[in-house]
């Protein structure tokens, strides 16, 4: 039997061993020597806040707990699913976390924040107590119309990166000349707004060049998109004919589904797919639901330390959570994960918070390899929710010349390594 | 009238006004390190901003969002911060090592 604080010094001394290997110890209490940030999830906003806590504060303990060893993100996934860049493009890992920054991270699938005594359960049974704790799981989608757990792997969604990529991207690859591929876009709010738009420029790409004669319908759940003028600008200049957006009032609401069968059942006809693409409507993910951290489908914070409206000391960030105008992306998630870092350092050190944080967000979409798109906005945290500066931000312009989509595109890639370093490494 | 006030704005920006406070420097800099990298220390084509000359970089900025410089994104996010925080943030990654 190994007493408490001997575990503690192992810990401590071997930041690569898993919490996994010590499972007789049911309960790590509390350090009586310093703060203990606990992070579940290591996606944008979990991995961000991580490292930026360890940054802002390097005596503070911090333990990320990720149930993946691997992460996929689903930025720069539909450039896997078109054939433009390979999986390992989009796949990072927590080592450096590990060894530079002395994150300790733990691969285990958690059950629940406990909010009443400060503990994180994880579903192994062991708890690991925290002073403040910050949740980022994510999305989970919303099982409706006969799409029910298990149709992904007949009609993927590939809105969690990863397997589903791939498998789409399997879908595509195997699709006929002359084939149907078939969109159901999801209902506000939903992960990425631009991202299935995104997705059907980068499909259309590839069919161009490999299957010229099919085409693509988008079955929307909604009657407006995102940077909707400069998608239907670069698909008229590119892809003409291709592609076919139907709004939810014309047409584009979806009634019932055969995943199986890939037969979408609309009030106008029953629409036959080669590929299906059914993107669910979505809610927080469901660790933030079995911590009862939602309030209907997604998490209340006070959105200038992102700390819960409902729990004390659990700060949510990310898609779950409710960032007023700031849209549900992976860097709006990077963003709030420094302020909520660069808070909770101060909360714990009985310091005033930074006041009013300022956030940013900037979404990046290709139409094609050479050929991107953006929508940006600087953000304010106040009293009532967070507001979008007024005179800042705003769409690429319509009509711009061809160099300008270039530059555009060649800043989209930029932004993504830069990213995934200010993240991982 | 309007063309007066840039004119103001842009000779103010000589006159270092501005006392450097760390904690609003540093809190306004995490925009910047989406693009730009950790502390500014990009990557890729997205220039490298950390350790840049404090007069240099905000003049940059206020070139960016007076619209004497264009770019691509800067300037739909230098409008969303005030002349003063501007400083800052230059000030910030001027005090970054290279
Ligand atoms: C097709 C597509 C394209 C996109 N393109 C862009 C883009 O270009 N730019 C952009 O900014 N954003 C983009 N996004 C959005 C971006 O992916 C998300 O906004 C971002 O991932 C949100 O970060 P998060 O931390 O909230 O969640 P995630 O990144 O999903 O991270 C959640 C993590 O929590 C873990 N987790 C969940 N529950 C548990 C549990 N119980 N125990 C342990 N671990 C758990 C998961 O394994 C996961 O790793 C895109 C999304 C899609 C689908």
């Amino acid at each position: 039997m190994i007493n408490r604080r001997h575990f503690n010094k192992i810990l401590v001394g071997s930041v690569a061993l898993s919490f996994a290997a010590c499972s007789s110890i049911t309960s790590v209490s509390l350090p009586t020597d310093k703060k203990r940030v606990v992070i579940v999830g290591g996606g944008f906003g979990g991995a961000t806040a991580a490292k930026y806590l360890k940054k802002f504060s390097p005596e503070t303990e911090v333990i990320l707990i990720e149930q993946n060893k691997e992460y996929y993100t689903c930025p720069f996934g539909n450039t896997v699913i078109a054939g433009l860049n390979d999986i390992e493009y989009i796949k990072h890992n927590y080592k450096t976390l590990e060894s530079k920054y002395k994150i300790k991270v733990i691969h285990e699938k958690v059950k629940k924040v406990d909010g009443e005594t400060n503990t994180v359960i994880l579903e192994n049974g062991e708890k690991i107590a925290y002073h403040r704790a910050i949740v980022s799981p994510g999305i989970d989608f919303k099982y409706e119309k006969g799409y029910v757990k298990g149709s992904e792997q007949y009609s993927p969604h590939a809105y969690k990166a990863g397997a589903q990529t791939l498998l789409l991207r399997k879908q595509l690859e195997e699709m006929k000349d002359g084939g149907t591929y078939v969109m159901v876009a999801p209902a506000n709010p939903f992960r990425c707004p631009p991202g299935p738009y995104e997705r059907i420029s980068l499909v259309a790409n590839y069919l161009k060049k490999n299957k010229p004669n099919s085409k693509i319908i988008i079955l929307d759940q909604k009657n407006k998109f995102s940077k909707q003028g400069l998608f239907q600008e670069g698909w008229e200049k590119l892809y003409k004919d291709m592609i076919e957006w139907r709004s939810a009032e014309f047409g584009g609401e979806v009634l019932e589904v055969d995943p199986k069968n890939r037969i979408i059942k609309t009030e106008d006809e029953d629409v036959k797919a080669d590929v299906l693409n059914y993107i669910p409507n979505q809610k927080a993910g469901k660790l933030a639901f079995d911590s009862g951290l939602t309030d209907g489908d997604w998490c209340p914070v006070n959105t200038k330390t992102f700390e819960s409206k409902l729990i004390k000391n659990i700060h949510v960030i990310g898609d779950a959570s409710i960032a007023s105008k700031m849209p549900k992306s992976g860097f709006s998630a990077n963003s709030q994960a420094k302020i909520a870092a660069l808070q909770i350092v101060r909360l714990l050190k009985n310091k005033d918070i930074v006041n009013p944080p300022k956030l940013a967000n900037t979404c990046y979409s290709l139409i094609a390899p050479n050929y991107g798109i953006t929508v940006a906005a600087v953000y304010e945290a106040h009293e009532d929710g967070i507001i979008a500066v007024p005179g800042a931000g705003g769409l690429s312009p319509m009509n711009a010349d061809e160099s300008y989509r270039i530059q555009e595109a060649e800043y989209a890639v930029a932004w993504y390594e830069n990213q995934m370093a200010d993240i991982f490494s | 009238m309007k063309k007066f006030i840039i004119a103001l704005f842009c000779l103010c920006s000589f006159s270092y006004a501005t006392e450097y406070d760390p904690i609003r420097g540093e809190m306004l800099s995490l925009s910047c390190a989406s693009c730009h990298g950790t502390d500014g220390k990009s990557k890729t084509i997205t220039p490298y901003i950390a350790g840049m000359s404090k007069t240099g970089m905000y003049q940059i900025l206020l070139d960016y969002k007076y619209g004497k410089r264009e770019g691509t994104m800067m300037q739909k996010h230098v409008k969303g911060f005030l002349d003063e925080e501007l400083e800052q943030i230059a000030y910030y990654f001027s005090k970054v090592q290279r």
